[in-house]
């Protein structure tokens, strides 16, 4: 069908009256893998932060859509339920409110009733094994007082236990040391491997390329300064890589 | 008839002197200003129309070696007892503490005797009949080396008046937490005096929820007067409406390696009204005290309005003394975190602002009781 996928057509969004995205065109198709790669405030936070919907970023123009409906029209719950999902670069501690009582108000506002309490924990256990978390976790406060990587993995978690259509992974490799960064990238192999995930697309945001020795991006975008500057294969990051965004900036005039 | 409270504890005398201290003692909160919202002094109380022993009081305790029961029984049948602890811990001195003193009747007394562990709540209802006058008085009276888990309960009152007291003396080595959780109707009124004195090594642990009432003002001292004592203090309210609530807390720490931790988490959303002031008070021979206070305030609307005052006095010069305050609405990156997951606006918030109250909550005993603050302070949010 040809409206499936997270479809964004010219999207400028500003934060507090700066105009950050300048149209971004992109699809991220079911089941395929987009890496979007670019240097610290080329604006790719402020493009996950749009689609998702939160409050102090303001689309301008364009249009977003998620197998055909329009994104940017709901709040952001909405849009969670409709199945986005962020996993955030920097989660907010929400000290009071514990992981387990997170976890499964979640998965009932995205899926409601769709699992016994005793599935759900059958299932959140099975997830956590597979993520290298301790039990003890669940009766944490929320990201009160976790670690780079605790958080990072809580994430993932989330990913796991709502099973989104879509997933946006805003720079989940950022300050990950190298085991952790492999459990992130087996946390989004199984995903993809089980049912529930096996249609579901990916945007990984990220700075440097080294996430994707761990999920193997299907398309890389460059983006710099709120635009999409250039579309390519995995050869794309290893270019990245080699020569930094430089190359790129040059080729498109952009003077950073 | 004079009762046996008349003939062992309260004399026609000394009720008519305890009015007289109540008539000459200001309130400490006379007047009105940014930190004083209320002038107590000008409540224009018409005691003409005041007596004892209206509403009653239930008592459960399911303990068998500790004595619960009404102040006319305890009186009657536990007089020396009683007398160990009714007015020794300074309540009568203060303004209310006083007016309660003077209409005393309705109360409860629970003692413990010595090296006794009585872990079960010992539960104290007072069910305020509707638009009277009301002199709540509990008595605690826990010797050494004992525990004990004191619920105190306001309910029902519309349109009451209350005016209550709760006394507290722990001796040697105890241990008391006594809990006392206000849900009277929101036209109600309610003034509350509580006093304790903690004997070496003993802690005493107070828990207090102001949810209902019009209006709620509150005094609450621990007196140290030996070393090794521990006080803590865990206070929530949450006005909401036109609620307004008052609280005083005070420390004092007269003597050395006395330690006390007050935790304050307070609320405050449509046009509530709220102001606290914690003092701690270390004295110049308290050397070696440690005192901490937090105070944590949340306006959820832009009409509501929390003062903080935390205010330490210290004579002292080998101390620890902490004390930390915020006011501050909702995180608002907190909020989208869980509207990201699905849950709507108003449950992120409500969970949020729930979540806020756990520290507090977490002081409290039986999690049959922090359930029913919960589910309370959930249907304030509504």
């Amino acid at each position: 069908m040809s409206d499936q996928g997270l479809r964004i057509h010219n999207l400028h969004a500003n934060v507090a009256g700066n105009e950050i995205l300048k149209g971004i065109d992109l699809t991220v198709e079911p089941g395929k893998v987009h890496a979007l790669m670019g240097p610290n405030g080329s604006g790719k936070s402020t493009l996950a932060f749009s689609l998702t919907g939160h409050p102090a970023y303001q689309v301008t123009q364009g249009s977003a859509t998620l197998d055909g409906e329009d994104i940017l029209a709901l709040p952001a719950d909405k849009r969670a339920r409709a199945g986005l999902f962020l996993s955030f670069q920097y989660p907010a501690a929400i000290p009071g409110v514990k992981v387990a009582n997170f976890l499964h108000a979640a998965r009932q506002a995205v899926r409601p009733g769709d699992l016994t309490p005793s599935k759900f924990r059958a299932m959140l256990f099975e997830k956590m094994e597979l993520l290298g978390m301790d039990p003890a976790f669940m009766g944490r406060y929320l990201n009160d007082g976790f670690s780079g990587g605790e958080k990072k993995r809580l994430e993932m978690l989330q990913l796991a236990v709502l099973a989104p259509k879509y997933a946006i992974l805003d720079e989940t490799d950022s300050g990950l040391d190298i085991d952790a960064l492999k459990d992130v990238g087996e946390s989004v192999a199984a995903l993809r491997a089980s049912e529930e995930g096996q249609k579901a697309g990916f945007l990984i945001i990220t700075h440097y390329p080294r996430i994707l020795q761990h999920i193997t991006a299907d398309v890389v975008h460059i983006m710099i300064d709120g635009r999409i500057a250039k579309t390519g294969g995995a050869e794309l990051a290893n270019l990245i890589e080699r020569e930094g965004y430089d190359a790129i900036r040059e080729e498109h005039g952009v003077i950073a | 008839m004079p009762s046996a409270l008349e003939d062992r504890l309260l004399s026609g005398n000394a009720r008519a002197a305890a009015r007289e201290r109540y008539e000459s003692t200001p309130s400490g909160r006379e007047r009105t200003g940014r930190y004083w919202k209320i002038d107590l002094d000008a409540l224009s109380l018409d005691l003409t129309a005041f007596g004892p022993d209206a509403g009653a009081v239930t008592i459960e305790n399911s303990n068998p070696r500790a004595i619960a029961c009404d102040l006319h029984t305890a009186a009657a049948e536990h007089g020396p007892l009683l007398a160990r602890a009714f007015g020794t811990t300074g309540a009568a001195q203060t303004k209310f503490g006083a007016l309660t003193t003077a209409f005393a009747g309705l109360g409860a007394f629970v003692y413990i005797p010595a090296d006794a562990a009585c872990d079960d709540p010992i539960v104290v209802t007072y069910d305020i009949p509707a638009a009277s006058n009301v002199f709540p008085y509990t008595v605690v009276l826990v010797e050494r080396g004992s525990r004990a888990t004191i619920v105190e309960r306001f309910e029902g009152g519309g349109g009451a008046f209350v005016c209550a007291a709760a006394e507290i003396v722990a001796e040697e080595n105890a241990a008391v937490t006594f809990a006392s959780v206000q849900g009277l109707a929101e036209d109600a009124r309610i003034l509350t005096t509580r006093t304790s004195r903690p004997g070496r090594n003993a802690t005493i642990a107070w828990a207090t929820a102001d949810l209902g009432s019009a209006l709620s003002a509150g005094e609450l001292i621990v007196a140290i007067e030996h070393p090794g004592a521990h006080a803590d203090i865990a206070t929530l309210f949450f006005p909401r409406g036109n609620q307004h609530v008052d609280i005083v807390s005070t420390i004092e720490h007269r003597v050395g390696n006395s330690t006390s931790e007050t935790l304050v988490k307070s609320a405050a959303t449509d046009r509530g009204q709220a102001r606290y002031l914690g003092n701690i008070r270390i004295a110049a021979n308290a050397q070696g005290s440690d005192a901490s206070l937090r105070d944590d305030a949340l306006l959820l609307s832009k009409n509501a309005h929390i003062d903080s005052v935390p205010a330490l006095e210290i004579a002292a010069n080998d101390v620890k003394a902490f004390h930390g305050a915020t006011v501050g609405a909702l995180d608002q990156n907190s909020i989208f975190y869980i509207e990201s997951r699905g849950i709507p606006r108003n449950d992120a918030e409500r969970m949020i602002a729930l979540a806020f109250f756990e520290p507090a909550l977490d002081r409290f005993p039986t999690e049959k009781l922090r359930q029913d603050l919960r589910t309370a302070l959930a249907a304030k949010l509504q």
